[in-house]
């Protein structure tokens, strides 16, 4: 059988400046529905409200949605660690969050 | 009972974004009349009253600009045509008025009625004749894209008809969770095509299990190397970026994005299965799209059973409560399988976007899991291979595997 020919789209077709659609803007805010869950060591600093664009949008999604990825792999992280120093009898320090007046 | 389900082991979903049956697929009614596509018969009235009929006048990016509404609200009247009484009926009349409520431009408004000619789109009309095309997919609601993708992921919308967020409703858990849950244990992925599109289904599954999610770059690399897990959920690339690696076209056919790049993308996804001798002869991929993106399709769309959730009036945007009792807007849906016989049409059922979870979940055999009456009430597009078996209704029933099917040049 011959095979079909997929014809690839015009280089034109591209356009991160587009304004950006509805299904995004509610992608963004989805994402920023997660993002306030997050502490605050992982969020972005995009300012969601001024986000117009498509390119706008992808670099706001690509970063939360790395935070989230990184937020849970840290945590998985700890719990690894915490595990292996239970089984080698240490029990590991717990952590402590430094008050307002550094003590 | 069926060599072909015997033989399957994974199943794979792609699902595009926001364009009708007839949009898409109308033109091969001509091809094959069995094809439930357009004909010269069917018409919307534009603000003049003139009959603007269907025609294969659609351009792959640049002309459904502004976004065509897809909205509940915006639906209803696409669908009824402003009829707000208790008797109506759907009559699919009201596509180029809704369209032209967003411009008040006369000759832009008729575009709504545009279709793609069959050689616009040599990937999807190839698949949609080489293998089963279902005459009758519907979105699970006449609404727009979260809530449709929902009723695949859980089988069920929980009463939602917007985009907003939403938390899942006990007990009902997504189809992922009830694989990953089962004994023996399954195995799910879903696929998205990087981390800058990510995925639609953040506030449930991304942020709380993101364990279950690849990138489209694995989706390949795992049906090359023999890894996809027994269910596969690719989700296209929902916006145009840059990478380390050059541009990325969004693929996911969304108006305004270029549709050319979404076919690219089925044609690939098919192809890496293809060429896996192993997973081809053990998958079944189902091409779909979440929803008509207000574009016109004739068909109206049917009464199903009724949800456990109820949209109240207040939140449905045209002033009555919907009680998910009737589907959304018929969307194209291909079915492709070695072992499925060349040009079949799905006639006579009935399916939405709840059969995807509804058929996982009974061909994987994963027990007695609470599952939404709507997706209790769905059909099934693989038949469970466990007696009672139906064999009319298997799509899979060739005896003998394929060996003449389509090659795309990707």
């Amino acid at each position: 059988m011959a095979v079909i020919a997929v014809p690839k789209p015009s280089k034109k077709s591209m356009n991160p400046d587009r304004e950006v659609n509805c299904l995004l803007r509610a992608q963004v805010e989805h994402l920023q529905h997660a993002e306030r869950r997050l502490p605050l060591r992982y969020r972005s600093e995009i300012y969601t409200h001024a986000i117009r664009t498509e390119g706008e949008a992808a670099q706001y999604i690509r970063e939360v949605t790395e935070a989230i990825h990184k937020a849970h792999a840290d945590t998985a992280k700890e719990r690894v660690k915490r595990a292996r120093a239970e089984k080698g009898g240490t029990k590991p320090k717990a952590k402590r969050k430094k008050s307002a007046r550094g003590k | 009972m069926s060599v072909g389900l015997d033989s399957l082991k994974h199943i794979v979903v792609l699902m595009m974004e926001n364009r009708s049956f007839d949009h898409m697929l109308g033109s091969l009614k001509a091809v094959d009349p069995r094809i439930d596509g357009i004909t010269d018969e069917m018409f919307n009235l534009d603000d003049t009253g003139a009959q603007i009929k269907p025609q294969l006048l659609a351009e792959f990016q640049g002309q459904l600009d502004p976004d065509p509404d897809h909205h509940f609200p915006a639906v209803d009247l696409q669908i009824f045509n402003g009829d707000k009484s208790a008797a109506r009926v759907p009559t699919m009349k009201g596509f180029v008025k809704s369209y032209y409520n967003q411009r008040r431009d006369t000759a832009h408004s008729q575009k709504i009625m545009y279709c793609f000619k069959q050689s616009d789109l040599p990937v999807l009309t190839t698949l949609a004749l080489e293998f089963a095309v279902f005459n009758r997919w519907f979105a699970s609601i006449p609404g727009p894209t979260i809530c449709n993708r929902a009723f695949a992921h859980y089988g069920t919308s929980f009463g939602r008809v917007d985009m907003n967020p939403f938390d899942i409703i006990e007990p009902f858990k997504s189809i992922y969770t009830r694989l990953i849950s089962a004994t023996p244990k399954r195995t799910a992925k879903v696929y998205y095509y990087d981390t800058t599109s990510s995925t639609m289904e953040v506030v449930n599954l991304l942020q709380n299990q993101p364990e279950l999610f690849g990138t489209y770059k694995q989706f390949l690399e795992d049906c090359d190397n023999g890894l996809l897990p027994d269910y596969s959920f690719v989700e296209p690339n929902y916006n145009d970026h840059e990478t380390d690696e050059g541009e990325e076209l969004a693929s996911d056919q969304h108006p305004d994005h270029d549709v050319q790049a979404g076919e690219f993308l089925i044609a690939e996804v098919y192809m890496h299965i293809k060429r896996n001798p192993t997973l081809w002869q053990s998958t079944a991929l189902l091409v779909l799209y979440d929803e008509h993106g207000g574009i016109f399709d004739h068909v109206n769309p049917p009464n199903c059973v009724a949800d456990q959730f109820t949209a109240p009036a207040n939140s449905t945007g045209t002033g009555m409560e919907f009680k998910f009792d009737r589907l959304g807007v018929r969307v194209p849906a291909v079915l492709v399988s070695p072992w499925v016989p060349k040009n079949t049409v799905v006639q006579g059922r009935v399916f939405d976007h709840a059969s995807i979870p509804a058929t996982v979940t009974r061909f994987f055999q994963l027990g007695d899991v609470p599952r939404s009456p709507r997706e209790q009430g769905a059909d099934v597009f693989i038949e469970p291979n466990v007696a009672p078996f139906d064999p009319n209704r298997n799509l899979l029933s060739l005896d003998v595997m394929r060996t003449d099917c389509p090659e795309f040049g990707v």
